[in-house]
């Protein structure tokens, strides 16, 4: 993936690639982080798991709408696709029975919060793909 | 947590994370993750004034 306005193509050497593309990026979309540091980005590991888990845990407190395939509105399906890319913490969520509050205060923020997590991780499963297959430092 | 906080928390978090995704110098990173928290919080605080002459419609209704 490219990185807009990056300078790094310039001055950065070539680039080799590391590990299996599969195995990391598999990695990356159960558990936030743990692509990156099965490719030994272990910092960078570990910071985008707190980056996911705050985001997630703030969506969660505020009782957020955790996305799931609702009948006859499709747009639903392209949220719970986003919620889907937190991996294993959204199937935990949904198995404890958490499906968020409506009512609550939070709801709009925490939905956002909830989504965002999701998302993000759909970008490091791209990241550490690209990292493995030696396209990106 | 107040509407501010939370803006200010989505803020960080969405910055430092591609901060962290898209550059790898201290320096460079420093720099944008300044534009990206900046850029969120000064552009919600100008929406919101911007929005602050135009009346406030009823509550919307809860399906």
């Amino acid at each position: 993936m490219t990185e807009p306005g990056s300078t790094e193509s310039k001055s950065a050497p070539a680039l080799t690639p590391v590990g299996n593309p599969v195995v990391a990026a598999v990695a990356a979309f159960l558990i936030p982080g743990l692509g990156h540091v099965y490719l030994r980005r272990w910092r960078r590991g570990l910071a985008f798991f707190l980056l996911i888990m705050v985001s997630l845990w703030v969506g969660w407190d505020l009782h957020g709408n955790l996305y799931r395939v609702v009948p006859n509105e499709p747009l639903s399906i392209l949220g719970t696709l986003g919620a889907l890319g937190m991996g294993i913490p959204y199937w935990v969520l949904r198995t404890q029975g958490y499906a968020g509050d409506i009512l609550a205060a939070g709801y709009e923020y925490g939905t956002a919060f909830l989504l965002t997590a999701g998302l993000m991780n759909w970008l490091l499963v791209l990241d550490a793909w690209d990292i493995s297959r030696g396209k990106k430092e | 947590m107040s509407h501010f906080f939370l803006m200010v928390l989505y803020a960080f978090l969405v910055s430092a994370f591609f901060t962290l995704l898209w550059r790898r110098r201290r320096r460079e990173q420093v720099k944008l993750f300044l534009q990206l928290f900046l850029g969120m919080v000064g552009g919600g605080l100008l929406v919101a004034y911007l929005m602050y002459p135009f009346p406030q419609g009823p509550p919307a209704p809860i399906p």
